[in-house]
């Protein structure tokens, strides 16, 4: 009997716990992929008056399925997304007004690009990437540019390789030529001492580049932001020399001639470490950048055997001073004119003279561009490739 | 409550009644008057037309009674050794007829029975009885032969590598397979016979010394507990002992294979033998060793290894997949990467159902498949196959009621599940499976831990026999992993696990110094 007992009694617990778990919950966050508008990209632009509008590109779950009609693919290519954009006071406004008119619930977890419109991006961008931050729907992870002209336009155009604007935004930002921002890293630079950003600047690629007369985006330099608001923008040579002071160059190759002999060497960029030294003396602040890079020779057009230890020197003696004139060369540009810190000697000065920085604080605008740059790079050629040192084409002649 | 089946009407029965307790007769000693033997014997008998009563005579002189039931004896031998020298024995006057009878036959197994219940038994294993005018003992003639499956290997636990031999229906058999293994004294095979009506011989199987002598009473003690009417396969019995009735987990590991059963009785393991089925008992079990099949012993050991972590994997694939698919789909959608995201969704798009009930239909629909598979001939199992891979692969997805990521997934499933070297954990897994679909499609990831959560509570409560179902993983000492996180090579596995027994003394399975190295192996040149 008394098992009988216990026996009902676990029973009747079971029931009454599947029972709670189903009224105390009821799946109230459960949606189905089919309910889901997937944003793949946003874009922010100035509206009317002080608005924002809201631009997001969604997704068209086309069915694939094998044995379907022609007109299906033949469709395809073309009609993956399409662009729906709303005004509202806030991004958080635009947002609800988007949703309004979708079907569909709008689904943030998926976005992987954030837009900015140039206009915009100069009125001030703070307070709307609050929302990007603060929302837990949409991913942190999502790479930020400031495009030329409407974020809108930008999101409405169809590349030839990759499905939509999305996709060709972040494939080519992943090839680390230029900068990659996210969401996070923006938000970091913003809100750190130096109160300066930079995010990749996406225009239309030239009409000289390709045959067709489609409006592709492409990345072509960046844009440089102080405290908030964009201040101007480097071109796409600019942008590689601020990479190396970031510690960001992943990629690159480097031409060198010599004055006394004809032909070149290239070399790749295998790997590169960049420190930044503060010290202040004397109250005169000075800064100290400090490269070390790895190279191997990829190409050879010279009659300089690779074999030779002074031959190798003297490259890389050539590198680094190219290496040199390349960062020399951006920091007259964002130091003295644009005076914007994107290069993050602001918290290296916090770190190590943080009595003085209390103090300096407040005049840091004014202190940066007086800042005294130093530069010391060091080149290690690394490999020079398995061909023989000396080209036979010279000497054999 | 006794077993209605035992009580019989007294007025059918005028001679023998069988008692009102289970599983005995009345103990009748024989009489001196062979035809009063015979009239209880025909009484109790009525009806059998298989049960032959053969009447001779002793050298033509003195009345005896040959008793056999028809194709559970060796008619042949018998004539020839038992009848023929009976009939033609000279001068059966002089001296005492049955020493001279029991003389006269020349079978090596012969017994002396007393009652009737005894004749009963006897002749029921197959050995024909001789009673014989004015005596009050028979001879039981020790010569049965039935017909009898030949040795095969085990259809559902095949090798590649490793012994042929599959255990069959016949106890004899079997423990003869198993005496060849392990030709040691030490190897004990106590006989219990259970059911009333079936009388069913089970056999423990033990090596004494290196099983726990507390773990074989227990399992002596529960064996006898059983009071059922007949045991016709071991589940009866692994039902009727196990600690934890209600686990969906096995507590008992079964087998086919002698040489499993040889191997678990020499990490000091026990072995429950029961006549007339292939399929043996080990006690205790643990939940490592549901993941451990034969041939990990006997494959090199890196592969044995990798297999076994392969297996690992796939035990969660086969619990948590589709419940995985199905959380993830409506709830977590930002946690795939966006290209696979959209290619399900696209997939999705035209699918009537929610990603809940899909997973249902397509698990269910898979199931009912297995089960036709199985339970079809063979002729129409391939059929049935066929069938079965078009309705779900092809046409459920051409029809748009299933997306072809939901057909990978319960595909994936499918074959996790056969990857189980024990047919009695894939059971459990096909099982669990749903309940934590259900979770999932109400709690997401979180119905899934929830699940995990409990099935791991549980896992934990269980003992089997008194052993610690999770014990490899409870007590962390890495000689008890070196069987569980890899498969060390055989030299290096020189002790027996220790949770099979509680006496550490003898838990030596191997000389020192066993691994193998040149100046070793070349006899010291």
């Amino acid at each position: 009997m008394c098992k009988i007992r216990a026996i009902k009694r676990t029973f009747t617990l079971f029931l009454l716990i599947c029972l709670t778990s189903i009224v105390l919950t009821g799946c109230w966050d459960r949606t189905e992929i089919n309910d889901l508008a997937l944003i793949l990209a946003a874009g922010m632009d100035k509206g009317k008056k002080n608005n924002i509008e809201l631009s997001v590109l969604i997704f068209i779950p086309h069915p694939q399925q094998s044995g379907q009609g022609s007109e299906m693919s033949g469709g395809k290519s073309s009609g993956q997304s399409f662009v729906r954009s709303a005004e509202g006071e806030t991004v958080a406004d635009a947002m609800a007004r988007l949703q309004e008119a979708l079907t569909r619930k709008v689904f943030w977890g998926q976005n992987e690009v954030l837009l900015i419109g140039d206009k915009l991006a100069k009125k001030g961008i703070s307070e709307q990437i609050d929302f990007w931050m603060r929302h837990s729907e949409p991913r942190i992870r999502a790479d930020v540019f400031v495009s030329k002209g409407n974020a809108k336009t930008v999101l409405k155009t169809m590349p030839e390789l990759e499905k939509d604007a999305s996709k060709q935004l972040r494939k080519i930002v992943k090839t680390h030529i230029g900068v990659k921002v996210t969401v996070k890293d923006l938000l970091q630079m913003l809100s750190s001492e130096s109160n300066a950003a930079v995010l990749p600047w996406v225009e239309n690629l030239s009409p000289s580049q390709m045959d067709s007369k489609k409006a592709i985006p492409t990345i072509n330099g960046a844009a440089i932001f102080k405290d908030g608001k964009m201040v101007g923008r480097l071109s796409d040579k600019e942008t590689r020399g601020i990479l190396w002071p970031r510690n960001e160059i992943k990629s690159g190759v480097f031409t060198i001639s010599f004055k006394d002999e004809t032909g070149y060497i290239s070399l790749n960029l295998l790997r590169s470490h960049n420190e930044l030294i503060p010290s202040i003396r004397n109250g005169k602040w000075s800064m100290h950048i400090k490269t070390n890079a790895e190279l191997e020779v990829i190409q050879n057009t010279t009659k300089f055997n690779l074999f030779d230890p002074n031959v190798i020197k003297k490259a890389e003696q050539k590198v680094e001073y190219e290496i040199d004139q390349r960062e020399r060369f951006v920091f007259t540009e964002v130091q003295r004119k644009l005076k914007a810190d994107i290069f993050g000697f602001a918290d290296e000065f916090e770190k190590n003279y943080p009595q003085i920085w209390k103090q300096k604080r407040d005049q840091w605008n004014e202190i940066f561009p007086e800042v005294a740059v130093s530069f010391e790079t060091k080149v290690n050629i690394q490999r020079t490739g398995l061909a023989d040192g000396k080209p036979k084409r010279g000497a054999e002649r | 409550m006794k077993y209605m089946g035992f009580r019989k009407k007294g007025e059918d029965t005028p001679h023998i009644q069988l008692n009102e307790s289970m599983n005995s007769f009345p103990e009748i000693p024989l009489n001196r008057r062979l035809y009063k033997n015979i009239d209880i014997l025909k009484s109790a008998y009525k009806d059998c037309s298989d049960v032959v009563f053969r009447d001779f005579s002793i050298g033509s002189e003195i009345n005896a009674v040959l008793l056999y039931i028809e194709g559970l004896s060796n008619i042949e031998e018998v004539d020839q050794h038992v009848l023929r020298p009976l009939i033609q024995l000279k001068s059966p006057e002089n001296g005492p007829i049955f020493e001279r009878a029991k003389k006269e036959i020349s079978v090596s197994d012969i017994k002396e029975i007393y009652t009737i219940p005894d004749i009963f038994k006897q002749i029921s294993i197959g050995n024909p009885i001789i009673l014989i005018e004015k005596q009050t003992k028979g001879i039981s003639v020790g010569l049965p032969k039935w017909e009898k499956r030949s040795i095969k290997e085990p259809d559902a636990e095949s090798v590649i590598r490793g012994p042929r031999e599959g255990f069959i229906e016949t106890i004899r058999v079997n423990t003869s397979l198993l005496r060849r293994k392990i030709r040691h004294p030490l190897l004990k095979m106590k006989q219990i016979n259970i059911g009333g009506y079936t009388e069913t011989q089970v056999i423990v199987a033990y090596i004494e010394g290196l099983a726990d002598n507390a773990l074989v009473d227990e399992v002596t003690h529960r064996l006898k507990r059983i009071k059922i009417d007949g045991i016709l396969e071991s589940g009866y019995i692994e039902e009727m002992i196990q600690d934890c009735p209600f686990s969906p987990f096995p507590q008992l590991l079964n087998t086919e294979r002698p040489d499993v059963a040889a191997s678990c009785l020499l990490e000091g393991r026990i072995i429950i033998l029961i006549d007339g089925t292939p399929i043996t008992l080990i006690a205790p079990c643990t939940f490592a060793s549901l993941l451990q099949a034969p041939e990990d012993y006997y494959n090199p050991f890196y592969i044995s290894t990798f297999i076994r972590w392969l297996r690992y994997i796939f035990f969660f694939i086969a619990l948590l997949a589709p419940s995985a698919y199905v959380a993830i789909l409506t709830f977590h959608q930002e946690m795939l990467p966006t290209s696979l995201l959209l290619t399900i969704a696209e997939n999705r798009e035209q699918i009537p159902f929610p990603a809940l009930v899909e997973a249902f239909m397509m698990e269910i629909t898979f199931e009912a498949l297995r089960e036709a598979g199985v339970r079809l001939p063979k002729q129409v199992g391939a059929a049935v196959s066929i069938v079965g891979a078009l309705v779900i692969g092809q046409a459920a997805t051409a029809a748009g009621l299933v997306s072809p990521p939901m057909v990978m997934v319960v595909a994936i499933t499918g074959i996790a599940s056969f990857l189980m070297p024990r047919y009695a954990t894939g059971i459990s897994i096909r099982l669990l499976r749903f309940p934590i679909m259900i979770l999932s499609g109400m709690l997401g990831l979180l119905g899934v831990m929830l699940g995990i959560t409990t099935i791991v509570a549980h896992l934990c409560t269980i003992k089997s026999f008194g052993v610690p179902y999770l014990n490899s993983a409870a007590i962390l000492k890495l000689s008890n992993l070196k069987d569980v996180l890899v498969r060390a090579p055989w030299w290096a596995m020189d002790t027996r696990p220790e949770f099979y027994s509680k006496d550490t003394t003898n838990l030596r399975r191997e000389a020192e110094n066993q691994r193998p190295s040149p100046s070793k192996g070349d006899g010291g040149s």
